[in-house]
């Protein structure tokens, strides 16, 4: 023990008296301990006097007495204290002490009255009263009114129950409508006014400049019997559309022939049948769906009109009713029309529609949805952010002018102002010199067999723009007649025509223009076919002429012309066609064979009979030969020396 | 040289003298993205967009007064963008009830020889900065949430260095004089934005 180091263990009192407080700088003050008098007096105040008097519960009338009589001696006494109000400690242990006396004493007097038995005596208390002989009416009445009790709290409990399965079916409802309400909210814009829940049809939001509130009402279906069976497609949510924004609606673009009446065009009106429901969406969905369509049908036919009257063309665009028209070609009406029908009318006009030709411009139709769309992302994108983020919001173009030293053309230029309807007249010109041209080729392909006429169309084209490729051929003799390759780039106005050398030729609109050049071209390739034939027959080409100078006029284009000599050049065959004239085939005799041919006296030698003699014209009907290169291969061979 | 003398005349920008409605918040960097959130729920359906400017200022001395101060930025993201030349004015000390700020401004679109042309004139570059940041735009409301930080080699805005931890929030309109009606938007705005951001008015003379 003595080895191992002192280890200083400090022992301190357990306080042992109260601390009062302890101070910010950790001085404890302590509550100074209680005198023995002061702790006697503490421990008397916490006797509760009240416990005692318990015990003389038995007797409730001395009890209620003597309580009665405590209470007033009580009262004297807190009058006592009122006046001069206690310090002193014993106060309440005397108050309690005397009252105890005054009890004893009472009780003391009492015990004394009884014992003289003379005023007094006790009896014991009989403990069950109630044993009563009552008659039986009374008996059935007291039964019949307790029933009665049970009876109702019985029907009370039920309607409870009903009440709340009520409660809670009417719950289920309101949660339903709270899930449907969940649902819309996720496709559609709502917003709460006052105590409606108000909607958004517009496409505003996408840039839509359009007038038309587009508001619609979401509002809770109550309108349904409890007690009978509920719908299969009872939905607890319903939509309310503005009245114009009802039914359904589409933009009807055609294409016709001008009518010498437009005032019986202005009262176009076809009808759709309604939208199948597709399963699993709601009925609202199809009717905001529907209420949008036509908010956008008619906001491009407001567009549409407005453009109608402001714009400047020679021949002005037409308003009349719900239909536009437009002019694009002389002859040639483009009606642009908004058919907007509402439920209740659909019946009436369903029938005579069936008997009218689909003269729908589908194209154009989807066109116009997708311009407007277009115009709706420009006015959204036209708000470009500036960079740098200080500038304003202007137009790009405007900020840019300045700095840039842009002229008025340049400014312009980066102006877009084509409205919609330039646009869809302009794709409306080109779809139908499109279909027209496509017409122009396809019945002259059909009606001329010789030579033959092929167009390949090219799946790739824009909405201003596509291009055929047009191929003039003759039967047989694909591989060796490829002289005339046509690329037709059909546009908005005209039609540029691209040669296979390169030579560029525009034609009008015009139909006969077309035709005319194809006809012209075609004449010219049973010439060219000629040319190459002679190639691979080994005859020589002595002359070659696209066009001829000389011979009938042609009205239209030109005749061409070519001669073409035989091998050992004996023989000469001369064509010569023209796109109205049609061919003429001569064939060139050596001198010797032509019998008719006066002897010369200038030519006496052998030589000279060689010498090409006089033109003989052939019967070309009369040849035999599917088309006219066959034929000249026949002509051509037999014309040619056994080698 | 000797600097001109500098007019103390106020500047209005052409016959519409447009005024500049401010009101200046800031968020920790950590609360950016519920900030942006936010704004990109209460602002215009465009694409949120970001940008990157370099903001340099320029003084002209005179003798007596104040300097002139005008502000040439560009933008870092978009190189061929015009430069953007700005006056600002003094705060109006109008009346409290405005719940802006409103100052006097005048913007300029400028070519890429700004700067040359302002050492030109003499003035003098004070100070430069670099902000990059996302803009939004509700209306004619713009909300700018930028980052501004310090260029460490002047001129060179590759090499910087945040200023705070925190983003500079600004809303702000630009309106011709006496349209309090604005004040009214952009307050009613930025109580949309209140547990994120505190926009207030902000006098930056106070902080001078």
């Amino acid at each position: 023990m003595s080895g191992v180091p002192a280890v200083r263990v400090s022992i301190e009192s357990s306080c042992e008296r109260q601390v009062q407080e302890v101070s910010l700088d950790g001085v404890e003050t302590y509550v100074p301990p209680l005198s023995m008098s002061q702790n006697l007096a503490k421990l008397a105040q916490r006797i509760d006097f009240g416990q005692g008097s318990d015990s003389d519960e038995e007797d409730p009338n001395g009890q209620s007495r003597v309580s009665d009589w405590s209470k007033q001696d009580l009262e004297g006494e807190e009058g006592l204290v009122k006046f001069q109000p206690c310090s002193w400690p014993w106060d309440s242990v005397r108050n309690h002490l005397r009252s105890a006396l005054t009890e004893m004493c009472v009780l003391h007097d009492m015990l004394s009255v009884i014992k003289e038995k003379k005023y007094m005596a006790l009896d014991p208390v009989s403990q069950d009263p109630i044993v009563v002989r009552t008659p039986q009416v009374f008996q059935l009445i007291s039964k019949k009114k307790s029933l009665a009790t049970a009876a109702q709290l019985l029907l009370r409990g039920a309607e409870k129950l009903n009440k709340s399965v009520a409660e809670s079916q009417e719950q289920w409802r309101q949660r339903d409508f709270n899930a449907e309400l969940l649902h819309l909210r996720s496709q559609w814009k709502l917003r709460k006014v006052g105590d409606k829940i108000l909607g958004d049809l517009s496409y505003r939001s996408a840039g839509s400049l359009f007038t038309h509130h587009g508001t619609f009402e979401v509002i809770k279906n109550t309108d349904i019997d409890l007690d009978k069976k509920i719908p299969d497609d009872y939905c607890p949510l319903n939509v309310q559309i503005p009245s114009d924004l009802e039914g359904s609606a589409y933009i009807k673009v055609s294409i016709q022939k001008q009518s010498a009446d437009i005032g019986d065009l202005g009262t176009v009106s076809l009808f759709r049948k309604p939208l199948k429901a597709k399963p699993g969406s709601q009925a609202w969905h199809l009717k905001l769906e529907a209420a949008q369509n036509v908010l956008l049908c008619k906001e491009i036919f407001t567009q549409l009109s407005r453009e109608a009257v402001q714009i400047k063309s020679h021949i002005p665009h037409i308003v009349v009713k719900n239909q536009i028209i437009s002019q694009p070609f002389p002859g040639l009406q483009l009606s642009i029309s908004l058919c907007h029908s509402t439920m209740d009318k659909k019946n009436q006009r369903a029938s005579p529609d069936k008997t009218k030709p689909d003269d729908h411009l589908y194209v154009l139709e989807h066109n116009l949805h997708q311009l407007i769309r277009e115009f709706h992302k420009q006015t959204v994108s036209s708000s470009v952010m500036p960079h740098p983020a200080s500038a304003p919001f202007v137009p790009k173009r405007l900020r840019v002018a300045g700095p840039m030293a842009y002229d008025k053309s340049e400014i312009s230029s980066l102006q877009q102002s084509e409205g919609l309807l330039e646009k869809i007249v302009k794709q409306a010109k080109h779809i139908f010199l499109r279909s027209r041209t496509a017409r122009t080729i396809d019945s002259l392909a059909s009606r001329i067999e010789d030579p033959q006429i092929q167009a390949h169309w090219s799946n790739i084209n824009d909405v201003y723009e596509s291009s055929v490729k047009v191929l003039i051929t003759s039967q047989g003799y694909e591989q060796i007649c490829k002289s005339i390759q046509l690329q037709l780039n059909i546009g908005v106005e005209q039609i540029r025509v691209v040669h296979r050398d390169g030579r560029v030729i525009t034609l009008s609109h015009q139909e006969q223009e077309l035709q005319d050049f194809l006809l012209s071209q075609m004449s010219q390739h049973q010439v060219h076919a000629v040319q190459q034939l002679a190639k691979v027959m080994g005859w020589h080409v002595l002359s070659f002429s696209n066009h001829v100078g000389l011979g009938a006029i042609e009205s239209i284009g030109n005749a061409s012309a070519i001669t073409v000599a035989s091998p050992n050049g004996a023989y000469a065959i001369s064509v010569r066609n023209g796109p109205e004239s049609g061919f003429k085939v001569l064939v060139q005799f050596p001198r010797c064979q032509a019998k008719d041919l006066l002897k010369s006296d200038v030519l006496q030698d052998g030589k000279w009979n060689y010498l090409r003699g006089p033109y003989k014209e052939v019967h070309w009907s009369k040849m035999e030969g599917r088309n006219f290169v066959y034929k000249m291969e026949l002509l051509m061979a037999a014309l040619t020396p056994y080698p | 040289m000797e600097a001109p003398p500098v007019t103390v005349m106020p500047v209005t920008g052409g016959t519409i003298n447009m005024m500049e409605y401010l009101l200046q918040g800031s968020v920790l960097d950590q609360s950016l993205d519920s900030l942006l959130h936010r704004l990109r729920g209460l602002c215009d359906n465009i694409e949120p967009e970001s940008f990157a400017d370099h903001e340099l200022v320029y003084l002209l001395k005179g003798r007596q007064g104040n300097p002139f101060i005008l502000r040439a930025r560009r933008s870092l993201a978009h190189p061929t963008a015009p430069w953007h030349l700005r006056y600002l004015g003094q705060p109006e000390v109008g009346d409290k009830s405005r719940h802006a700020l409103v100052r006097n401004c005048v913007d300029v679109a400028a070519s890429h020889s700004l700067p040359d042309f302002l050492n030109e004139m003499g003035f003098r570059m004070d100070h430069e900065f670099v902000a990059k940041g996302h803009i939004f735009r509700k209306g004619a409301l713009k909300v700018v949430v930028s980052k501004l930080s310090r260029a460490l080699v002047p001129g060179n805005t590759d090499n910087t260095e945040p200023l705070s931890l925190s983003y500079l929030v600004e809303l702000s309109v630009l309106a011709p004089a006496g349209q309090d009606t604005v004040s009214e938007d952009m307050r009613s705005f930025a109580e949309q934005l209140k547990p994120l951001v505190h926009l207030e008015k902000i006098d930056p003379k106070r902080l001078m």
